[in-house]
């Protein structure tokens, strides 16, 4: 295994699915159940059995708009608040309109909810105004459920293939080149129309433990799609809203909002007070979080420790079982106990993630992107705050239009060229005889993320992030050296992960403003809703560098009044209050 | 060029291992036809749960967690007996998976079963599956001296919301095990009988607080107002958490009478009381109410202060 | 060649007494979504997995999955 081969297999479907972890699945089930006769094939670089962001489970949904809790209104309504009003409605109302249908069906895969003692769903509260939160007793068998249906389905699976570009011909797309990350061997896939659910752009910044994979985000999630999508000349919007979040220190896993939240968890500072509002993830709880560190009053905590045993032992068996099952073995290599200590907390490195902020490829309500043919879903289109239900719902969408699509098509032709070229660049790094190994490459480039494009933005300091970036990128070109088929995975991982950083300072110079707190805060810039109450558009300009484009927000399905705009704005406990 | 796609095997082929000599070949057998999701799996993995080597039948209980139907069930049952309690705790689990109706079927008949962990097991696999035809041995295993069974057979009943089954929960409620109480008080959510009333008005005197709570909570369910005077009573409990639920239960039967009751309620030192009463209040909206969230307009606590910002803008409209 | 040879601890550790590679299992490699593990074959020719690349995310479906309970997964020694 390992050992570099030289091959190269066509094959060719009528929906190609690239991403077997939320979104995914669903959108090649959803396609093949319209369709029956629809050749799928759900490709992963990992093994669909567990990639992904929910490779291990989930705790719960965070976002589910459940009849007699919340209204699809009130959801699209929060939604747009707590994304400084840059946010076309439709996607997100139609999300709300739809996911409760789609619980259904996941309940009916084995995935299940929790229940009272009647067997009605069980929901807890913890946004501003509606009631979202259902947590997932036995979250842990998400993927198994999955992969379950998708081998019912009988769904062509394609484990260990890295697609690496999109081909595209007639103005629409054509299929993708991939290679084995365990041979090298390149298969292109030609196909009527193909489904991008690869996560989060998650290995961009660099975690204060400096390892490399000790990211919020699975670290497989390093971005091909955010990539791919540039490359194939797809716009991307808002990558300058980054993905920042509150975790626990070291560790790097979620701490409080949606589990022990609606328990009576809180952050707090040294002192054990309150500082913000609402636990809440958004740009402007970050920036209340990042302030209190800068302003002293720090280190932040998780404070459970004013809890009743029965409600910490509630919560001690959501977080250590589900989700991210080794924090219970961090915390006890720590002497950390919940009834006693508060747990240390600190700001995430940066990533591109939709799931909690609104950077992505650019979609409308039915998870097209710019390019024919082509779907983004999940935490690498950019609906905004769209979570694991979101990926699952938009995963949907894309998969049944999707089998629409392809009743209407043939095979779009490509350049043969184009293949040639990718395999050249995939394979260069396999043709020297030495030279700078990836996992260098990637240090260096996420080392200079945190250093440069780390908020607050500061104008020089992003101009010196692009020509230290344009440095690695001819070292990398020119020298990156790999041994075997897996190191030539990190290197294109590498690659990636630089085409990200490019992106993220482009689109963070474009916008001239501040907006969405912590995420995009500009320290020479103020918020300006003339100029910039609008998205931004990145695409690969002719120079083969990101080009900018401003796009109006689409007119409002559900209107906000001008007193419920602000609602994400005063986080912050008052002054008088916090010298108490 | 290394196999590209996920393979679909032949069944029989696949469980050709599970007649080999060695464990470990045999394990890998399972897992193989586990992750075939065919259906036709199944009595192969019947079988490998009866197998010489608990390392097998384990992986065995937990692989029949990808199927369903009256036949896992059976093979799932039959493992609830097995020597190993690894294998036990693993069949226990998987039958809590079935979402198949039929799949009851095979355990039904284990219902009247005395053997405490298997009846337990028994119970929590039939509850999702709301067969009405469990409602008979659920009842009877009230009657159980575990309270692990009994708490399960609350469980079933409360699933299949059935009125017939009232005096049951109402039997279960007065149990000598407080976790039983408390489960029976939760499951009297759905009826809006007068029974359920009275069993839940009943357990607002009970002597454990957690079952106080349940019932001030349950009672915003299946109560009416004739229940207003006994959740006021409940507003003067010693333990704030039922104090909270009998505040929150007021607000969503809309018992205006009892706001001037809840606004003092605003002194007591407990945020997230303070908070329930604030937001009750705003449901209330009785304009007597006002110098009381006034005062706590900046509380130290944020969501309180939320709350009470919501509240008067309400009673303002 | 150019590159070092610097030594690291890794997070995942395998009890070889327990693990059944010989018999063709592979589960651990399989499910690895960072796909750092692989299959080591002795001198004497029994098999055993092992951690190959220090690239773990710590997530556990390695340990989850084992049909023997031989994977431990501990937090990389930079971040526990």
């Amino acid at each position: 295994m390992d050992e570099i081969l030289d091959g190269l297999t066509q094959i060719d479907c009528d929906i190609l699915v690239i991403g077997g972890g939320t979104a995914g699945p669903m959108a090649a089930l959803k396609a093949k159940k319209k369709n029956p006769n629809a050749n799928v094939v759900l490709l992963d670089k990992a093994n669909v059995k567990r990639s992904g962001a929910i490779s291990m489970g989930m705790d719960g949904l965070n976002n589910s708009v459940i009849p007699g809790y919340a209204t699809p209104e009130q959801y699209t309504k929060e939604i747009t608040i707590a994304n400084d009003g840059i946010c076309d409605q439709a996607a997100v109302y139609r999300y709300a309109q739809e996911c409760y249908g789609i619980i259904q069906e996941l309940d009916s895969f084995g995935i299940r909810f929790q229940k009272d003692q009647n067997g009605e769903y069980d929901v807890k509260k913890v946004h501003h105004i509606g009631t979202y939160v259902l947590p997932m007793p036995n979250g842990d068998t998400v993927k198994k459920a999955l992969y379950r249906q998708l081998r019912k389905a009988r769904i062509n699976i394609i484990n260990r293939y890295m697609a690496t570009r999109m081909l595209t011909g007639e103005g629409r797309v054509a299929g993708a080149v991939c290679v084995n990350t365990r041979s090298a061997e390149f298969l292109v896939v030609r196909a009527k129309a193909v489904i991008m659910g690869l996560g989060a752009a998650g290995r961009l910044g660099l975690p204060t433990s400096g390892y490399l994979y000790g990211t919020y985000e699975n670290a497989s999630n390093s971005g091909e799609g955010y990539a791919m999508a540039y490359h194939a000349g797809a716009g991307l919007a808002n990558l300058e809203c980054y993905q920042i979040n509150p975790l626990i220190k070291d560790y790097n896993g979620p701490a409080c909002a949606y589990v022990a939240g609606p328990m009576g968890g809180y952050t707090a500072n040294a002192k054990g007070e309150r500082f913000i509002e609402c636990d809440y993830w958004s740009g402007q709880m970050m920036q209340e979080f990042f302030d209190e560190l800068q302003g002293g009053k720090g280190p932040v905590y998780l404070k459970l420790n004013h809890l009743a045993e029965e409600t910490i032992s509630e919560i001690e068996r959501v977080l250590h079982i589900v989700e991210r099952p080794t924090r219970g073995h961090f915390h006890a290599g720590r002497g950390t106990d919940y009834r006693k200590q508060m747990i240390e907390m600190h700001i995430s490195e940066i990533g591109f993630c939709s799931g909690h902020s609104a950077s992505g490829v650019f979609v409308d309500e039915h998870a097209r992107t710019t390019i024919p043919g082509l779907y983004a879903a999940g935490d690498m289109a950019n609906v905004p705050h769209n979570y694991m239900l979101g990926a699952f719902t938009n995963g949907a969408f894309a998969g049944l239009d999707a089998a629409d699509f392809i009743a209407d098509v043939d095979y779009a032709s490509f350049d043969a060229g184009e293949v040639e070229a990718e395999r050249t660049r995939v394979l260069a790094p396999t043709k020297r005889d030495d030279g700078i190994p990836p996992n260098q490459i990637e240090y260096k480039t996420r080392r200079l993320v945190n250093d440069y494009l780390q908020p607050p933005k500061v104008t020089a300091k992003m101009e010196l992030a692009q020509k230290r970036f344009e440095e690695v990128r001819e070292d990398m070109e020119q020298g990156m050296y790999v041994r075997d088929a897996h190191e030539l995975m990190r290197a294109l991982e590498a690659s990636t992960i630089l085409d990200c950083a490019d992106m993220a300072a482009a689109a963070s110079l474009y916008r001239t403003e501040s907006r969405w707190g912590l995420y995009h805060n500009r320290v020479e810039y103020d918020r300006d809703d003339e100029n910039w109450f609008c998205h931004t558009i990145l695409t690969k300009g002719e120079d083969g560098k990101p080009a900018h484009r401003k796009q109006d927000v689409k007119p409002y399905v559900v209107e906000i009044a001008e007193d419920e705009k602000d609602a994400y704005y005063k986080q912050r406990v008052g002054a008088s209050v916090a010298a108490e | 060029m290394s196999a590209l796609f996920e393979e679909f095997d032949d069944i029989a082929d696949l469980a050709e291992g599970l007649d080999d000599a060695d464990p470990g070949t045999r394990i890998m057998a399972v897992i193989d036809l586990a992750d075939s999701a065919d259906p036709a799996a199944i009595p192969y993995l019947a079988r490998a749960i009866a197998d010489a080597d608990a390392g097998v039948r384990k992986q065995a209980a937990q692989a029949l967690t990808d199927f369903d139907g009256p036949e896992t069930a059976a093979a799932l049952v039959s493992a609830l007996t097995d020597s190993d309690p690894a294998v036990i705790a693993a069949a226990a689990t998987s039958l809590t998976e079935l979402k198949d109706p039929a799949a009851g079927d095979a355990i039904l008949p284990h219902l009247g079963d005395t053997d405490e962990t298997k009846l337990s097991a028994c119970l929590a696999g039939i509850k999702e599956l709301r067969r009405p035809e469990a409602m008979a041995p659920a009842t009877a295993a009230l009657a159980h001296a575990a309270p692990g069974v009994r708490i399960q057979a609350v469980g079933v009943i409360g699933w299949l919301q059935d009125e017939a089954a009232l005096p049951a929960l109402q039997g279960a409620a007065a149990d000598a095990d407080v976790q039983v109480r408390r489960t029976a008080i939760a499951a009297l959510g759905f009826s809006k009988s007068q029974a359920a009333r009275t069993a839940l008005i009943a357990a607002l005197s009970d002597p454990e607080w957690i079952v106080r709570e349940a019932a001030a909570e349950t009672l915003a369910k299946s109560g009416d107002a004739s229940c207003i005077a006994a959740l006021r009573n409940a507003l003067e409990d010693e333990y704030w958490q039922v104090r909270l639920k009998a505040v929150r239960s007021l607000g969503k039967l809309g018992a205006a009478e009892a706001a001037l009751q809840i606004a003092p309620m605003m002194d007591i030192p407990v945020p997230n009381l303070r908070k329930e009463c604030a937001a009750v209040l705003g449901e209330l909206a009785v304009v007597e109410t006002v110098p009381f969230l006034e005062k706590y307009a900046d509380d130290t606590d944020p969501d309180v202060r939320k709350n009470v910002r919501w509240a008067l803008g309400r009673i303002a409209a | 060649m150019p590159l070092a040879q610097t030594a690291t601890t890794v997070p995942v550790t395998v009890n070889d007494d327990l693990c059944i590679a010989d018999k063709g299992c592979t589960v651990c490699v399989d499910v690895c979504p960072l796909d750092v593990l692989r299959i080591a074959e002795s001198e004497d020719g029994s098999k055993t997995a092992y951690m190959k690349y220090d690239e773990c995310w710590y997530c556990m479906p390695c340990e989850a999955d084992c049909p023997t309970g031989a994977v431990t997964v501990n937090l990389p020694y930079l971040l526990k």
